[in-house]
């Protein structure tokens, strides 16, 4: 078991070498760089300072130089300084001989948005679930009918634009809920119960939404899952030996049905951190797609990579995680693994 | 991997349509608010919110350069002249200044005792030390090369700051009035670029900053050792939210005070909620930079100066200003802010007349040969490409309307959007275009040698249309010269009218800027001034009444 943990996280440095170098060469295939982003249509601004800028940033290298360059400084973990004007970090904080900290850009923002995400996620299971079990016990009958009707209209519908009528009815015309942003003005000086409370007021709406686009995925697998299990010998045994309906469902039949569930979350754990740009735009949240979308835009190579880097380890880590969780489900994958 | 979704449909429009439905309801959010038609005297306190599209980078200007950066820290730094109501140059941090006889010496005479916010005298000593940081060849800022002329600048006394240049310097009182003087005390040791100064600045003006949090909100509070003297309101605060339809949101339910409008919202939106008039005032202001359309002067045929005309004559202005503004901008004929003293009274926009454009491309030896409705000349039709850049939206709609007038005279113009980056690098730098519609600013100094002189043509230079006059070229060189504001201007009237009569662009139009300001929010000049709404917002005040309720410690 440890052997096999072994290689394959051994086989994970090289495939990230071959990530990042391919995200590093596709990077630079837009043209222009932040001095054309930055300032550089501003008459005020002189074509010899953009230079000057370029050669500081070493983007006057060969490509293959700079990505050595970068690869040098990931080499000891150095995720380097946004090349935009704030110069901040790209991973973590770093503390300066005064003891002023400045925090990094991926710091601040990766906390949201996996909050964002892990609350959105666990709303989408705990709702799917049960979804999912009603439609596969209803089959084709109304119940399943309508839930599959819902789910489907939850994906299809754009978020954006349900954002804002909700935004509209439970901020503007009613006074239910905050609108956008993540605290009250003046949160600070709340008791930290009411600024608990307060964020979670902000988060209402975000996570709402995030989570309905993803009800289809999951309810129906769950439903397909049960449909196929419930059809198998074994749960035809289980009720021939008389267990109640209930057992037989619960802990033959769903037991069964989840093991693909657990391939779906191990794909999920790299998404956790990527954000949706229209929905921070909408609700004012300063999260990761918001980052890397502008990051796009200015050319701040920086965060590209850093965000690029990170976003890849974690898929390959989601793979492993969800081979591991697979073998510890179930009996016959874990032989397969040890063998 | 990561999510990211591009905004192919506006929110804006469909919140549009949202409010249009919903015109009639009122809400009841509304029911017991006070009554904000009332007026009192100017009274200190109450907080004032804004909303910004984006969050700045940091607080230095001069390193962080986007506007986000300069609008917040122009509450918090100096400088030492500053344009007035009606943009002429006064003091800020100086009291006086004096150019000498040959105008290569400008001496600045500084306020007696002033203060930075944390006590410390604030002297001539500070302004040097800032010039040193910006022409600093280790300072990453763009902004440099203004200041990179003075051949001396020294501080003789705590009161007096001298700077000599080479020869006659014109747009260096301008400069002057864009550096913003940061505190040597703080900064001396400090590396500029990277310092956290600039999330946690000590400056001199009315406001210091009070809590930052980052991609959420900045606020600032009154600096009691303000060198310009107290300002009225205690707070401010600047919430960034990117879309303009959740500012819109926040605005209509009392919880921003200030946000800036697009023409629809102006002209569509509010005059169908009456109700919105009694919390909400509009207010128009002159904009900051003017839209046209530029020729590639170096390919033809756009080198003939008959078919550059012919089209400024095609193009109908008052049609753009109408459709894709929907009335909310003016027609300009020069470079410059129309109304102030830069801008020439006498000139005026080519008016639409299609038979003149007509018989112009005739002359130049177009016509439509092979009779398909398109001109052509030696065989070849005349087609275009007119380039701009993707986001803008104003930009494409007037592409399209221009498409459309061009048709009327025979010429095949197609349409192709870029984005930003890659319109810069793959097709401005390269001169690699045919047409564009793009901005410029209307800049408060005059000074467009950088845009307009012949020498400025290399590729990132900023005449990339390969505008060539030699009498433009002497102009704008002997503007440069010349201190004198009524001797100035007369030079850049009558550049103005060359530029004009050469057609090298067709000026199309400059857009108002429309604030949207709380009603709760007094002592608001209006009509805005020539220096917009916000040069006097040191004296706007909210009355106790109708502030929010706040929440202290």
């Amino acid at each position: 078991m440890t052997k096999y943990l072994l290689k394959r996280l051994f086989w994970m440095v090289p495939l990230l070498i071959g990530i990042s170098l391919i995200s590093f060469l596709v990077m630079h295939l837009a043209p222009g760089d932040i001095t054309t982003t930055e300032a550089g249509f501003n008459p005020k601004a002189s074509e010899e300072s953009r230079q000057k800028l370029r050669e500081m940033y070493n983007l006057d290298k060969p490509l293959l130089v700079q990505y050595g360059l970068w690869l040098e400084r990931m080499g000891t973990l150095d995720f380097g300084r946004s090349f935009a004007s704030h110069q901040r970090p790209v991973f973590w904080q770093e503390t300066d001989s005064k003891g002023n900290v400045t925090p990094g850009l991926i710091q601040e923002a990766l906390p949201i948005t996996l909050l964002i995400n892990v609350l959105s996620l666990g709303l989408i299971i705990i709702v799917a679930l049960p979804l999912g079990i009603i439609s596969a016990l209803t089959q084709n009958r109304l119940p399943d009918r309508s839930i599959t009707l819902f789910v489907f209209i939850g994906f299809a519908i754009p978020g954006f634009w349900l954002a804002l009528l909700l935004m509209y009815w439970t901020g503007v015309v009613n006074d239910w809920l905050p609108i956008s942003g993540l605290h009250s003005l003046g949160a600070e000086n709340m008791s930290w119960w009411r600024q608990l409370l307060d964020s979670m007021e902000h988060l209402v709406l975000p996570v709402f939404i995030s989570a309905l686009s993803g009800l289809a995925g999951i309810s129906l697998f769950v439903r397909n899952g049960m449909l196929e299990v419930l059809h198998q010998d074994f749960v035809t045994t289980a009720r021939a030996k008389g267990l109640p309906e209930g057992q037989v469902i619960f802990r033959h039949a769903l037991r069964n049905a989840l093991l693909p569930l657990i391939t779906l979350l191990g794909l999920a754990i790299p998404g956790l951190i990527g954000g949706s740009v229209i929905a921070e735009s909408i609700f004012a949240i300063p999260g990761m797609g918001k980052l890397f979308y502008d990051a796009v835009l200015m050319r701040d190579f920086p965060v590209i990579m850093g965000i690029l880097t990170i976003g890849s380890a974690l898929t390959l880590l989601g793979n492993l995680l969800a081979d591991l969780a697979y073998a510890w489900a179930d009996p016959r994958v874990r032989r397969g693994v040890m063998q | 991997m990561i999510v990211v979704r591009h905004p192919f449909l506006t929110p804006r429009l469909l919140l549009v349509g949202l409010l249009l439905l919903s015109a009639c309801d009122r809400t009841p959010n509304d029911a017991n608010l006070p009554d904000y038609s009332v007026t009192s005297a100017p009274e200190p306190g109450g907080t004032f919110i804004s909303a910004t599209i984006a969050e700045p980078s940091g607080l230095i200007p001069m390193i962080a350069g986007e506007s986000a950066a300069s609008a917040i820290a122009s509450n918090i730094f100096n400088t030492l002249l500053k344009y007035d109501r009606n943009l002429e140059l006064t003091g800020e941090l100086a009291e006086s200044w004096k150019i000498s006889a040959d105008q290569k010496t400008i001496t600045f005479r500084l306020k007696p005792a002033m203060q930075w916010a944390d006590g410390e005298p604030l002297t001539s000593a500070d302004v040097l030390f800032t010039w040193k940081l910006v022409t600093d060849d280790k300072t990453r800022t763009p902004y440099g090369s203004d200041y990179k002329l003075v051949l001396k600048a020294e501080a003789p006394d705590p009161l007096t700051f001298r700077v000599t240049y080479p020869q006659p310097y014109a747009p260096a009182m301008d400069s002057w009035a864009t550096l913003q003087v940061l505190p040597q005390h703080l900064l001396k040791d400090e590396d500029i670029n990277t310092t956290a100064f600039a999330r946690n600045p000590v400056g001199s003006s009315y406001y210091r900053l009070e809590n930052w949090r980052h991609g959420e909100s900045i606020s600032l509070v009154r600096n009691p050792k303000s060198t310009q003297g107290p300002a009225l309101i205690e707070r401010l605060v600047s919430r960034s939210i990117p879309d303009t339809a959740t500012q819109f949101l926040e605005l209509l339910a009392n919880n921003i005070d200030y946000m800036g409008l697009d023409p629809v919202q102006y002209a569509r939106v509010f005059p169908s909620r009456p109700d919105l008039d009694q919390k909400i005032a509009l207010y128009k202001e002159l904009g900051n930079n003017y839209t046209y359309m530029g020729f590639n002067l170096k390919h033809k045929p756009f080198d003939d100066i008959r078919v550059r005309k012919a089209i400024n004559y095609a193009v109908d202005k008052q049609e753009l200003i109408d459709g894709v503004l929907l009335g909310l901008g003016e027609p300009v004929a020069s470079p410059y802010k129309p109304g102030t003293r830069w801008a020439n009274p006498e000139l005026k926009p080519y008016p639409y007349d299609p038979q003149k454009a007509r018989e112009l491309l005739q002359a130049a030896g177009f016509e439509d040969h092979d009779n398909d409705g398109i001109l052509d000349r030696n065989g070849k039709p005349f087609s275009f490409e007119i380039l701009t850049n993707n986001g803008n939206k104003q930009r494409e709609l007037s592409a399209v309307l221009i498409q459309r007038r061009l048709k009327e005279i025979g010429i095949d113009a197609s349409i192709r959007k870029v984005e930003w980056a890659s319109f810069i690098e793959r097709f401005i730098k390269t001169g690699d275009f045919d047409v564009v519609v793009l901005g410029w600013s209307l800049a408060l100094d005059p000074d467009q040698y950088s845009i307009w002189h012949s020498s400025q043509q290399a590729p990132g230079q900023f005449n990339f249309i390969g505008y060539n006059n030699p009498v433009a070229d002497e102009l704008l060189e002997q503007g440069r010269l010349e201190l004198n504001p009524d001797r100035r201007m007369r030079i850049y009237h009558e550049f103005a009218k060359i530029l004009l009569e050469d057609s090298p662009i067709v000026y199309l139009y400059t857009g108002y800027g429309l604030p949207a300001i709380h009603r709760r929010v007094k002592g608001i000049d209006n009509p805005a001034p020539p220096a917009g709404i916000g040069h006097n917002s040191h004296e706007w005040y909210i009355p106790e009444p109708l502030r929010r309720k706040e929440i202290t410690p």
